[in-house]
């Protein structure tokens, strides 16, 4: 695998960021767009707009069908058993609220307990925060260990007779750990207990497969996963998306409306009201063929290897203190330096054309935990070298000098 | 942009050494703010005698060189001044952060404006401007004692 031919697909990469290469360290947050996808939304603007799923003309025929083919192209990816467990949604968040409200309607009753993790982002916290208020259920909080990591362990400890649901993530996007999700759905399911996984960063880096993990909702973030801003999937087991009552109202999701009833629409429209991202669904089939065209096996390696690299570079950087040492970790290098505030660090690496992130990456519980107000993170994607992590280090060396350390 | 220019000698001191980072004995007016995106946090407390001058003022939080140095610039120089002075301060200070060349208010000493104008590079890296007003406007809000928490979303 040629990592500067895949980086050569990225049209950002050959502007200069304030006179800088750019030396892209968030992907965590949000990953950079190969050509293919860009294009590919220009493309359909110009010569293919047309809304889907209404009308009989042409060109809105054309545009449904390639809607519905990257429905197919996702489910082969993640490698689902039926077209229609994918529901495109705006983004993770929104899938993740869809599962929310939708199992607090119909499933979740006062007093069950969901239990989810230290590591989680706001996005998978707040959504049940809600259920808390207006169903009095109640969450409880599996806790990381000194790694930086959530055991099978802890969360059989954490589990009670009341627990109707476990929401985790796959990849924690501040200490890099990857949960034993399998495993931990295994466990819930033997104890019918519901499994939820907030997929942002497991779905851009490691290799799925809904069947063999069975867990019973993924969500997924496009905008981290080569893809466009403003979309989302949700993968939901069809029992559970045939069950559970509508999340939005609106045209496209019924089947039947009059002045006295309403009756719904089928899946997979049933979850997706009104005009959907079009143009970003058809441009997302390109993010799924630029990754099958690596192979998640050479993206895993590559980014395996870059962490490793990362990981003892900084490890060696006295004052640097490296956050979490899971021992199954993704593309996540989060740190503080001691005497120097996270952002103080993020502007001065930008100076070097270095972009990281600062500040507590919508994980508050994690930084309360850690008794850190704010955490540096460099994250990274299929197009970072082991040069970017050496400019990492060299210029976190330079924020060092700045501040006489 | 230039990184000398924000991380200047003094604010690096500053910061690293912040003024008045305690909580006055015996304040009478105080506030806290929070910068929701970094996570910054800060109280600020004042005291005013009975002539509504400012006895003491003093602050109490975490956050960058930058916060934390105007934090300390602030509490340093609002001393001995009234209400209706320190706000004109506050309002002169606001403007030259985001565009006035100078500091323009009468009741500010060559010295404290060279100190506070160490503050202006901050111009140039439009992120960083809430990390150098937060404290000012938690200030703001002591005078007047609002309840809520300020949140600079700029
Ligand atoms: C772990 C995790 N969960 C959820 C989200 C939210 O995803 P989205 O931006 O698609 O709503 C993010 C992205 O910031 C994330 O990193």
């Amino acid at each position: 695998m040629n990592i500067d031919q895949i980086k050569k697909e990225f049209p950002i990469f050959d502007e200069k960021i304030q006179n800088n290469d750019l030396v892209y360290l968030d992907s965590a947050n949000s990953s950079q767009k190969p050509k293919i996808v860009v294009d590919r939304i220009n493309e359909f603007y110009t010569k293919q707009f047309s809304n889907v799923g209404r009308s009989v003309h042409y060109l809105a025929v054309a545009a449904t069908n390639l809607y519905e083919n990257t429905r197919s192209s996702v489910q082969k990816y993640i490698n689902a058993k039926d077209k229609n467990e994918i529901v495109f949604t705006k983004g993770a968040t929104e899938a993740l609220n869809l599962v929310a409200n939708t199992l607090g309607q119909s499933y979740l009753q006062e007093g069950d307990e969901v239990l989810i993790t230290e590591l989680e982002h706001h996005s998978n916290y707040v959504p049940w925060h809600f259920l808390r208020k207006s169903k009095n259920i109640k969450i409880n909080f599996a806790e990381i260990n000194e790694e930086g990591e959530i055991t099978l362990e802890e969360i059989e400890k954490k589990i009670t007779p009341k627990t109707k649901l476990i929401s985790i993530t796959h990849l924690s996007n501040v200490t890099g750990a990857i949960l034993p999700v399998k495993e931990i759905t295994q466990l819930a399911h033997s104890k019918g207990i519901i499994v939820v996984v907030d997929g942002c960063q497991g779905a851009p880096h490691l290799k799925l497969d809904m069947q063999e993990l069975d867990c019973d909702f993924y969500a997924i973030s496009c905008h981290k996963m080569y893809g466009p801003t403003g979309l989302g999937v949700l993968y939901g087991k069809k029992k559970w998306l045939e069950e559970l009552p509508p999340y939005q109202g609106g045209g496209g999701m019924i089947n039947e409306v009059k002045k006295d009833r309403i009756s719904y629409g089928e899946l997979p429209n049933k979850y997706e009201a009104g005009t959907m991202a079009t143009a970003q669904v058809i441009a997302f089939d390109q993010s799924i063929k630029f990754l099958e065209s690596i192979g998640i096996e050479n993206v895993m390696k590559h980014e395996a290897d870059l962490v490793e690299y990362g990981q003892e570079l900084l490890q060696k950087n006295n004052s640097v203190k490296l956050i979490g040492n899971p021992k199954n970790k993704g593309g996540v290098l989060s740190f503080t330096i001691e005497g120097v505030h996270p952002h103080d660090i993020a502007t001065i690496l930008d100076e070097d054309g270095v972009a990281i992130r600062a500040g507590h990456h919508c994980c508050q519980i994690l930084h309360d935990k850690l008794n850190i107000p704010a955490s540096a993170r460099a994250s990274v994607g299929i197009y970072n070298t082991k040069e970017d992590l050496d400019q990492l280090n060299e210029s976190i060396n330079n924020c060092k000098k700045i501040f006489n350390l | 942009m230039n990184l000398k220019e924000l991380y200047q000698e003094i604010i690096l001191e500053h910061g690293k050494n912040p003024r008045n980072l305690r909580k006055t004995e015996g304040f009478n007016k105080d506030a806290k703010g929070n910068n929701p995106l970094c996570g910054d946090n800060v109280h600020v407390y004042l005291k005013l005698n009975g002539q509504k001058i400012v006895e003491d003022a003093s602050f109490q939080g975490s956050g960058c060189a930058i916060s934390m140095a105007s934090a300390s610039i602030m509490t340093d120089l609002i001393k001995g001044k009234n209400e209706h002075e320190a706000k004109e301060i506050v309002e002169d200070f606001l403007g030259m952060i985001k565009e006035n060349p100078e500091l323009k208010s009468k009741y500010l000493n060559e010295d404290e404006k060279t100190k506070l104008m160490c503050l202006s590079g901050v111009k140039q890296y439009p992120m960083r401007v809430k990390c150098a007003t937060l404290s000012w406007h938690t200030m703001v809000s002591a005078f007047d004692e609002k309840t809520e928490e300020v949140k600079t979303e700029n």
